[in-house]
């Protein structure tokens, strides 16, 4: 659209060069914009190779530097508990409270403090603006049923050569109801650990091991045990209602002693949860690490490196990060990582130097992860219980152990107890060398493999190309005082209220919820309805009577101005959105940048038939299709995981679970996608 | 059972403060007001001088702004008022106390204008400097072009031949005096109230003081506290920053620079603006909140409201749009950094401080470019008025 405004200015008297080269950018501004997209498209893809070997920053980790003093006697205690606790599923005793007790016998057989954590299970609710707002334990549950809650079983050492104002946490959930084999194996880990760290000498900071009763949901346990440890109610009312459901089992005095304090450590330095899968792997033991918090938060990066340093050089164990499975068979990307490769091999040759080159299948295998890391960053989910410690500013990590056999070979599985207590112990070790708290620099990347990240701080995206729409000069000699360069403001009026019609949208399944016998389908088109519906009202009541005004102004340059004001309002909103979840701004870039900077109406483009109109119309329809999140999230969804048993519903199920989780990127969707895609709609059917 | 009483107590009561204070709301709506009333008043003056300068077809032809009305607007509904009142921020009053005060002389009511000025002066002390600019507004009046224009014209009447254009001096000899002599009078007056109000303001303060060290404790609790920066908690300004990390011996040093700041720009405004006093007291007010120690957004809402007045004026004014969109931006992203920063612990000081300084950027581009556009428009209206004057001679 750059061509035809810089026409009226000719430049008649020699101008600066600054001024020349910026008038050269701007009447090529289409060119550009569609240079500096592919740029960073392309730059995305070639993140894997540009990815960085990770290192330990902070000096006083010594990871490994110790020898492992766990031995095969804490092993075999860890053993009792195992198969203490399997026989106690196996009598099917079905009462949570006896593996409890059970646990809470030994933590105290070691001298630790034990004591019980009641809570009960929360429903979902909207906190839409969660992301600002300190947790709190404002919510007075009002109708709880005293049947059901969870236990949390919890153990403290209080370190010898420590001040007790700071802790480490270990965490292992399982559920109170029904013990597999995994949960039982990962309570021994920890139990082997714990065990160990009652009778050495070097401890500085309090262990406190939580094991979090998941019965309704790890997340949830975890959640509840922080919240009473970090904001502790001083009214009576949790007393109240505790006392409320006591007596419907007996008491020993003990117990009651037990559960009456909430035991306390100092602040948490950092926490650990470990899990065994009860899948098994068919090669060699394996060590899968969950770091995404809610809004694709990570941990501190150093946090990792130690985990993974450890388990690879220390304990043998092989190292999984999550990957996108089905993008490993992809054609195009085995064929654009061998072109790379024999690149990178060309380079080589030109110059011994340049190593940027890296084998094909680790650049599938890089893209896998790396689009894996971006989904399950951008989803602002926690992909695991470890999420709720980043609200406290806590780093924490998931470590999921997976054994090789699933065998009950007795030899097999202690060695795997040995393997997993090893590493573990070796964390708490380097965690308690800690003299202050983490710190290194990076807090936003994206994994591409264990070893390697994509840190952001250099890759703003730099495909925005703002293409102001820069007002022709008017003759200056006349007063005459309509506000000239004020022009935009219609423009800006009808973003703003398509802005606020996205807010409203953001609200509407918090009542459509609300609705009893829904299923998802239904919800999905009431919604869109709903939508539409509010949409109209919107503009009937504050469209109509403004638009007058510009009815009267020549028309032809009002889709101009729309245009540019879209484009900064979606820049505005991908820079906030950047800060808060980099990869959802990341995801939303490679969908709407195009879409806004392509925007062109249809009716001049069919008016002068050339072939580069035409592509320019094939372009906008395709990116008005493929912008619109739903249809985004279903093809998308349908391209990696195949079209078969798709529907709209499973679009709301998304959608819902973000919601649930008081993400960020379901702000996102709302208030900055979705109302960005209209104006870029209302662009192209400009009726100019 | 009384706890929890209490706890539901506080849950109820909790909206209703958030809705604000009722006197902090009138605070805004008086505000708004008073700059309706002194938007008029340029307005007038505005198309008097037009008027005098004879190019009223002009301004027929396209029509003049409602400029107080769109002010009061713009002051009512910002965002930032709005946030503000919500905030329970005492801003809105001293904001209230300013626009009195200017409202005060652009009316030439000296007593409301002395009122206003020792009150603003009292409760913020940064708008000791507008006294320049009510000075001048009472001393020649609302907003003019430069008085050498009316000169100009004057001397081209009076050296004109009567077969020139009859009905065009007619309408002159029917012209009020003329805006550019400076009368003393409502000068005097303005002084002798606000040493009145002063004396007034002092006494009841050092009453109510006594108990608690007398008025020079005041002085340093107050004055002293905005003055030597000690508080460096973090604000929309970029002081806390700087003097966070400067050395103790040089603190003084500093603290000299960043005030002098402010006053070294008093001097060349009012001489290069003295035309125009009311635009002058804007300029001073931006200057004031970009530079004063703990700025806030309430500061932001005065100047942006006053914005509104010169719409007429500011037409042409470069920037508009991206001035518009940095505006947005800054205030979306600095809560969202301070969130980042304090809450989650993912970022650090440099974040926020980033949109900080972004944010004074803004306020620098935003004066430059008013000034610019302001002084474009009187060489604009200097070059009709001299082609009018060629046009009646030939």
């Amino acid at each position: 659209m750059g061509e035809s405004e810089s026409e009226n200015e000719a430049p008649k008297v020699k101008l600066r060069p600054i001024v020349r080269l910026g008038m050269f950018l701007i009447s090529h501004s289409h060119l550009l914009s569609v240079v500096c997209c592919t740029a960073g498209v392309l730059t995305l893809l070639l993140l894997p190779l540009l990815a960085k070997n990770t290192y330990i920053s902070e000096n006083a980790l010594m990871p490994g530097s110790a020898n492992p003093m766990l031995s095969s006697q804490e092993v075999s205690e860890a053993n009792g508990l195992v198969k203490d606790l399997t026989s106690l599923d196996l009598k099917r005793m079905a009462s949570g409270i006896e593996s409890q007790r059970l646990i809470a016998q030994y933590m105290s057989n070691l001298g630790a403090e034990v004591s019980f954590q009641k809570f009960y299970p929360q429903s979902n609710q909207f906190h839409p603006l969660h992301f600002f707002s300190s947790p709190d334990s404002a919510t007075i549950r009002e109708n709880i049923s005293c049947s059901s809650y969870g236990l949390n079983t919890v153990g403290i050492i209080r370190a010898p050569r420590g001040d007790g104002k700071e802790a480490i946490v270990l965490v292992t959930p399982y559920n109170s109801e029904k013990i597999g084999l995994g949960e039982a194996l990962s309570l021994g880990i920890a139990y082997s650990v714990f065990s160990l760290l009652t009778r050495v000498t070097w401890l500085a900071k309090d262990i406190i091991w939580v094991v979090a009763d998941s019965k309704y949901g790890e997340y949830a346990a975890v959640d509840a045990w922080l919240r009473d440890y970090y904001i502790p109610v001083f009214s009576g009312l949790g007393i109240q209602n505790a006392e409320m459901c006591h007596g419907l089992e007996e008491n020993t005095i003990r117990e009651r002693n037990m559960r009456d304090g909430f035991k306390r450590a100092g602040t948490m330095a950092a926490a650990l949860v470990i899990k065994v899968a009860d899948r098994s792997e068919q090669f060699e033991d394996s060590l899968s690490i969950y770091a995404e918090a809610s809004n694709g938060q990570m941990p501190n990066l150093d946090l990792i490196n130690i985990v993974n340093y450890l388990a690879v050089h220390r304990q043998g164990l092989r190292i999984k990060v999550e990957k996108m499975w089905s993008l490993l068979n992809c054609k195009w990307l085995k064929i654009l990582g061998e072109i790379l490769e024999s690149l990178g091999h060309l380079a080589k040759n030109l110059n011994p130097q340049w190593k940027f080159g890296i084998p094909a299948a680790d650049y599938v295998e890089g893209t896998a992860t790396l689009t894996s890391s971006l989904y399950y960053q951008a989803l602002g989910i926690p992909t695991g219980p470890h999420g709720a410690f980043r609200d406290y500013q806590v780093d924490a990590v998931t470590l999921e152990i997976s054994s090789r056999v699933s065998s009950n070979n007795k030899g097999r599985q202690n060695d795997f107890l040995l393997r997993g207590g090893r590493l573990i112990e070796g964390v708490i070790r380097s965690v308690n060398n800690l003299l202050e708290k983490f710190h290194q620099s990076f807090f936003l990347y994206l994994l591409t493999s264990p070893t390697s990240l994509y840190a952001h701080a250099n890759n703003l995206d730099p495909s925005f190309e703002k293409n102001e729409s820069n007002h022709p000069a008017s003759a200056a000699d006349e007063l005459g005082i309509t506000l000239r360069s004020w022009k935009w403001l219609y423009a800006a009026k009808k973003v703003l209220v398509v802005h606020l019609w996205g807010a409203v949208v953001l609200l509407l399944p918090y009542f459509i919820c609300q609705i009893p016998n829904c299923t998802p389908t239904t919800s999905f088109v009431v919604w869109v309805l709903l939508s539409i519906f509010s949409l109209l009202i919107l503009f009937w009541i504050l469209g109509s009577p403004f638009s007058y005004v510009y009815a009267s102004q020549p028309q032809q340059r009002e889709w101009a101005l729309l245009k540019s004001v879209t484009i900064s309002a979606a820049f505005i909103g991908l820079c906030l959105m950047s800060v808060i979840n980099f990869a959802t701004a990341e995801i939303g870039a490679l969908l709407m940048v195009p879409m806004c900077l392509m925007a062109h109406p249809l009716k001049l483009d069919v008016k002068s038939r050339k072939l580069r109109n035409f592509s320019r119309v094939a372009c906008n329809l395709a990116l008005g299709f493929i912008g619109f999140p739903p249809t985004a999230f279903l093809v998308f969804k349908g391209v990696f995981e195949g079209f078969d048993g798709i529907s709209v519903g499973d679009f709301w199920n998304w959608l819902e679970s973000i919601w649930a989780w008081s993400s960020a990127t379901y702000l996102y969707i709302g208030m900055i996608h979705l109302p960005c895609w209209i104006l870029c709609i209302h662009v192209i059917l400009h009726p100019c | 059972m009384v706890l929890h009483c209490y706890s539901h107590f506080l849950a109820h009561s909790l909206p209703k403060e958030l809705k604000g204070n009722l006197i902090i709301f009138c605070a805004d709506v008086a505000s708004a007001m008073f700059i309706r009333a002194t938007g008029r008043n340029l307005q007038i003056a505005y198309g008097q001088s037009l008027k005098f300068l004879d190019l009223v077809k002009l301004s027929e032809k396209s029509d003049i702004l409602p400029s107080g009305d769109i002010a009061a607007l713009v002051y009512l509904w910002n965002p930032f008022t709005i946030v503000a009142c919500v905030g329970l921020s005492t801003s809105p009053v001293e904001n209230l106390a300013i626009i009195l005060s200017l409202y005060g002389a652009c009316r030439r009511i000296a007593p409301l204008a002395a009122f206003g000025w020792v009150m603003a002066t009292h409760l913020s002390l940064y708008p000791v400097i507008l006294i320049i600019p009510m000075i001048l507004l009472l001393g020649y009046g609302p907003d003019t072009p430069p008085r050498k224009l009316f000169l100009q014209r004057k001397y081209v009447e009076v050296g004109d031949t009567p077969s020139n254009d009859r009905c065009q001096q007619g309408e002159a000899v029917d012209q009020p005096e003329l805006p550019y002599v400076f009368s003393w009078r409502p000068v005097i007056h303005f002084l002798f109230w606000t040493s009145l109000w002063l004396v007034y303001v002092l006494v009841l303060c050092g009453v109510s003081v006594k108990q608690y060290g007398g008025l020079w404790e005041l002085f340093k609790r107050t004055y002293g506290f905005m003055l030597t920066v000690q508080d460096l908690s973090p604000n929309m300004g970029v002081l806390w920053y700087f003097f966070a990390e400067v050395f103790d011996f040089f603190r003084n040093f500093f603290l000299i620079v960043f005030h002098g700041n402010i006053l070294f720009m008093i001097l060349p405004l009012a001489i290069r603006l003295k035309h125009r006093p009311f635009f002058l007291a804007f300029v001073y007010i931006v200057i004031s909140s970009m530079l004063k120690s703990y700025p806030s957004v309430g500061d932001s809402a005065l100047y942006l409201g006053l914005l509104g007045l010169f719409v007429n004026e500011l037409a042409d004014m470069k920037f508009s749009f991206f001035l518009f969109c940095g505006y947005i931006g800054v205030s979306l992203l600095s809560p969202v950094m301070h969130n980042l920063w304090i809450w989650r612990g993912t970022g650090n000081a440099n974040f926020y401080f980033a949109t900080a300084m972004a944010y004074a950027c803004l306020q620098i581009i935003l004066v430059v470019e008013s000034v610019s556009a302001m002084l474009n428009h009187d060489r604009k209206l200097r070059k009709l008025s001299a082609t009018k004057v060629l046009d009646g001679k030939t």
